[in-house]
């Protein structure tokens, strides 16, 4: 096991490198100027002190200088937010993804399992057929299309849910509830296919010979297997979660981590940038490692095979 | 094995419940609007966008203010009028004496010297260091002296640390007469065989400055060391004097008709001594190793507290209570401001919405009372419905602004090729074949006005702007014939630049170039920050522009198109335009004036055409019925202290 957490952190460390260093050839060959912002020219001799001053004027030295910061989680100023530094950003932003993710995986969880589980055991009947149709909506309907009518219906029309923000618990359903969709539908997929192929295995036919209720042997002993699959695609799902919801975060007004990530690339501001991009894979490069550890502490197999 | 998936999910739970902690909620204001971008900055030295002034000018206050009926200056935190001399060059500004900071103590002329002194200094100042410049006594010597100064100790800097100069950095040593050290150190350097003019051979000083064997260590020291001993001594030469007896006396460079409508804007904002604890700079030192004046950037949030700073101390009729980051800012009244006690309105909440069509349907949610903004794909339909006054809470502004379009008016394209817009008859022809009533009215149905001049009509008293050009097809083909390019034939493809934002009225305008002059127009859309480098390179041939008038005078507009003023995007220069600016410059008699400026203008959309007017702004604002002390105005100056809720 500690070979496997090793192994996987050194390999993680090596992509988190090399997403940064890709990251920063494409910052510095942008064209253009973040300190330039709004319409009006810049005095040359400031914008070269300011170059200056934040390293920028030499690239060996940026990349490095930023390196250093970002260690200590300081990634220096944003040129598009005067007054605040890309940590405190970043400090603001990730812990409303962090959390606005987590619930919407927990809820693709909840839904999408049973919903694939009752398809599976009821194949072909109409629960089949209308927990196909999710899974085929939740795939392919955007996200923005599901929240502005969710948008419209809960908070313009029927007044339950603010028309946006964040702050309060009723600030969340609503993002949360889009935004986990498409994961639901997803983990519906993938619980079907898995429980169709577990009910079928001879376990499953000796637990019902044995007189084991079908439900009974559904939930417990067939969902047990056919669950591994969708533990497996909840790490990248979480990940993606959390760092994907730009488009949900601009629909709500949710001030999230994605519509930095987006700005920052529009405006150059390459601290933001270079800083979310770093936050992102490292996000991405614990939860899965954290899946992976998981995998192997549900099923001892797989740490022997790794 | 369930049993675990339980814990795993218990886990991500208590995670989730910590996360929210984190966020919290506070009861609703007594006022809530929108700004729809966040604020970019609350250092009055920096800002330059209309939301940040909006904020600062509730929290801060300057010499004067501007009443939001009639946009007329009114006194704030000096009394009013000033004692103006009979030239009209020196301004003595009497501080009132219960004028207070958010923490009790008095606002002092000293605090003024700061604010501006800061709103010159490189480093801290950007767009509108010039409305100081340009017209106090000594301070635009005082901007270039700190400029060229600092770009010399930033290449001093890096040849010290070992890093290699390039071209521009090395053309910075020339200009430092005071630096003798580095002078005989360049004499040195020089190739006596080989003459060098340091202003303009970049490439091979930086060459040889990057082999010197020089000990850039001590000519640094010694250049950092002459600059700061010079600092203050020569910012005492710029005419902005504190004296003890609470008067700020200011001395003009030339009369300035309009100078009390200029000291309202937050460039001229006073700034508390507080500040100066969070100066960043070397030891010991005013300012940084590049020479730069910097302040950790945290002094305007509210609750920063560091090297004994109080967090954010202000002296207008509104303090910042708190400032979440792309969240909310919430102003309460200043209980030290002398007019605390009459104001009603005593919390205002600014909520941020990046989806404009969020922040509307905020706003018929009644969360949100005020809408300065709706810049929607609709906008059409909100003019609709504001100017059949379905939506009595709908207003349109007319902004001081214009959209327009920039000819280069070069002899050559930055490719090399030969520009048909040199000539002022191309850019007549093209100006004349434009129907903007068709864009105005059928593009874009917003409800913006036509314009036919640069300074928009009725918006500045005392001045009328000239006719300019209508649209008349048959002129504009007569005069494309003349210029040589009869029916378009010998025209080059005419290359139109512009954002994603303009696509609509380009392809239109464009259409009317190839109908009517058989011009062939390629357009070249490209995202905002492309855009503003290949402007600022000149990289088109026509480019979609915008002006939003700072100050309530013609000069705002005018200005920009004089020989080589950095706003000057055309490239336009014409002597007779520019003796006419500077002649009303050194007029002072109004009617006099305003008729210099009309000429000017005529010369700009009559005659010359280096630029071609498309339309005034409005911009659709929304104001529930019960809120009282909003006045719509042109320049979107909305006092939070005038406002009654009344719900």
């Amino acid at each position: 096991m500690t070979r496997l957490i090793f192994r996987r952190l050194a390999l993680g460390l090596v992509t988190i490198a090399c997403v940064y260093t890709l990251t920063f050839v494409m910052v510095i060959t942008i064209p253009g100027n973040p300190f330039q912002q709004g319409d009006r020219t810049m005095a040359p001799e400031v914008e070269q002190a300011l170059h200056a001053r934040y390293d920028m004027d030499n690239n060996w030295l940026y990349f490095w200088q930023f390196l250093k910061g970002a260690a200590h989680f300081d990634f220096g100023p944003t040129y598009t937010y005067n007054d605040w530094t890309c940590a405190q950003v970043i400090g603001s932003a990730l812990p409303v993804s962090v959390m606005l993710g987590l619930l919407a995986i927990l809820i693709a969880v909840a839904i999408g399992v049973p919903i694939g589980v009752l398809s599976a055991t009821r194949q072909n009947t109409w629960i089949d057929v209308s927990g196909l149709l999710f899974v085929l909506m939740g795939v392919s309907v955007p996200v923005f299309v599901t929240g502005s009518v969710l948008l419209t219906t809960f908070a313009v029309w029927l007044h339950v849910a603010p028309v946006g923000g964040w702050g309060t618990l009723a600030h969340l359903p609503l993002p949360a509830f889009t935004l986990a969709l498409p994961f639901a539908a997803y983990i519906a997929r993938l619980t079907r296919t898995g429980m169709l192929d577990a009910l079928s295995a001879d376990f499953v036919r000796t637990a019902l010979a044995k007189g084991v209720s079908s439900r009974r042997v559904a939930w417990r002993h067939a969902l047990k297997v056919a669950f591994l699959p969708v533990l497996s695609y909840l790490g990248p799902a979480t990940a993606q979660a959390m760092t994907g919801s730009f488009v949900v975060e601009k629909v709500f007004g949710v001030p999230g981590l994605g519509q930095h990530f987006v700005n920052a690339a529009l405006n150059l501001d390459s601290g933001l940038l270079l800083g979310s991009v770093l936050v992102f894979s490292a996000i991405l490069v614990a939860l899965n490692l954290l899946v992976d550890v998981l995998y192997a502490w549900l099923d001892p197999r797989i740490s022997e095979a790794v | 094995m369930f049993s675990k998936v339980l814990l795993v999910c218990a886990a991500g739970l208590s995670l989730l419940a910590g996360a929210y902690a984190l966020t919290s909620s506070e009861p609703r204001a007594d006022f809530s609007y929108v700004n729809s971008y966040g604020i970019h900055t609350l250092d009055p030295a920096r800002m330059s966008w209309t939301n940040d002034f909006r904020i600062a000018l509730n929290i801060w206050e300057g010499l004067t203010s501007w009443d939001p009926r009639t946009m007329e200056p009114i006194g704030a935190a000096a009394e009013f009028p000033p004692e103006v001399s009979a030239d009209g060059l020196t301004y003595t500004f009497t501080i009132r004496s219960d004028a207070r900071w958010s923490n009790g103590d008095p606002v002092t002329p000293r605090d003024f010297v700061r604010g501006w002194r800061r709103g010159l200094e490189p480093g801290t100042a950007t767009d509108y260091t010039f409305l100081i410049a340009d017209n106090v006594v000594g301070a635009a010597d005082y901007v270039s002296w700190r400029r060229d100064a600092v770009a010399a100790l930033t290449t001093l800097s890096r040849l010290r640390d070992g890093w290699d100069v390039d071209a521009d950095q090395a053309r910075a040593l020339s200009k430092q007469p005071y630096l003798g050290e580095v002078q005989t150190a360049f004499d040195e350097v020089r190739d006596p065989s080989e003459p060098l003019d340091p202003s303009t051979d970049g490439e091979p000083l930086a060459r040889r400055l990057n082999d010197a064997d020089l000990d850039f260590e001590r000519l640094y020291a010694n250049a950092y060391a002459a600059h700061v001993a010079a600092l203050d001594r020569k910012f005492a030469e710029v005419g902005i004097e504190a004296s003890g007896d609470g008067t700020l006396t200011v001395r003009l460079a030339n009369p300035c008709p309009f100078f009390l409508d200029l000291t309202g804007f937050p460039v001229f904002l006073p700034c508390h001594q507080s500040v100066d604890l969070l100066r960043l700079s070397a030891a010991g030192s005013p300012i940084t190793e590049e020479g730069l004046v910097v302040y950790d950037p945290q002094w305007t949030k509210p609750d920063y507290r560091r090297e004994g700073y109080p967090g954010l101390v202000t002296n207008g009729p509104y303090r910042l209570a708190s400032w979440t980051f792309k969240r909310r800012a919430r102003l309460t009244v200043n209980p030290h401001h002398r007019l605390a006690s009459d104001i009603t309105c005593r919390t205002v909440d600014m909520l941020v919405y990046e989806n404009i069509s969020a922040s509307i349907m905020a706003y018929e949610a009644g969360d949100v009372e005020f809408l300065p903004g709706m810049n929607v794909p609709y906008e059409h339909e909100i003019a609709r419905l504001a100017q059949t006054g379905e939506r009595p809470d709908f207003h349109l502004c007319t902004v001081l602004a214009t959209y327009f379009f920039n000819f280069n008016c070069a002899d050559q394209t930055v490719q090399g090729r030969p520009n048909p817009f040199v000539d002022a008859r191309v850019r007549r022809a093209f100006a004349l074949a434009v129907d903007r009533e068709a864009v105005v009215n059928n593009v874009l149905m917003r409800g913006d006005r036509v314009a036919t001049s640069f300074v928009p009509p009725d918006s500045i008293p005392g001045y009328d702007p000239p006719d300019g050009l209508r649209h008349d097809d048959d002129e504009a083909r007569r005069l494309i014939a003349d210029a040589g390019f009869p029916n378009g034939t010998g025209l080059p493809a005419i290359e139109l630049l512009y954002t994603p934002n303009d696509e609509r009225v380009c392809q239109a305008v464009a259409r009317m170039w190839e109908d009517t002059l058989g011009a062939r127009v390629e357009l070249r859309c490209k995202e905002s920050k492309t855009f503003a480098e290949d402007k600022a390179n000149r990289a088109y041939m026509i480019a979609r522009a915008n002006w939003y008038a700072d100050y309530g005078d013609p000069t705002t507009f005018l200005d920009c198109l004089t020989t080589g003023n950095g706003n000057n995007d055309s490239g336009y220069a014409n002597p007779a335009y520019d003796d006419l600016l500077t002649e009303a410059r050194l007029t002072r008699d109004p009617a006099a004036r305003a008729g210099l400026l009309r000429r000017a203008e005529a010369i700009l959309v009559e005659q010359d055409l280096p630029i071609l007017p498309m339309l005034h702004y409005v911009s659709p604002i929304a104001i529930k019925p019960y809120v009282k002390g909003v006045y719509p105005n042109p320049r979107l100056w909305f006092p939070f202290r005038f406002i009654e809720v009344t719900r």
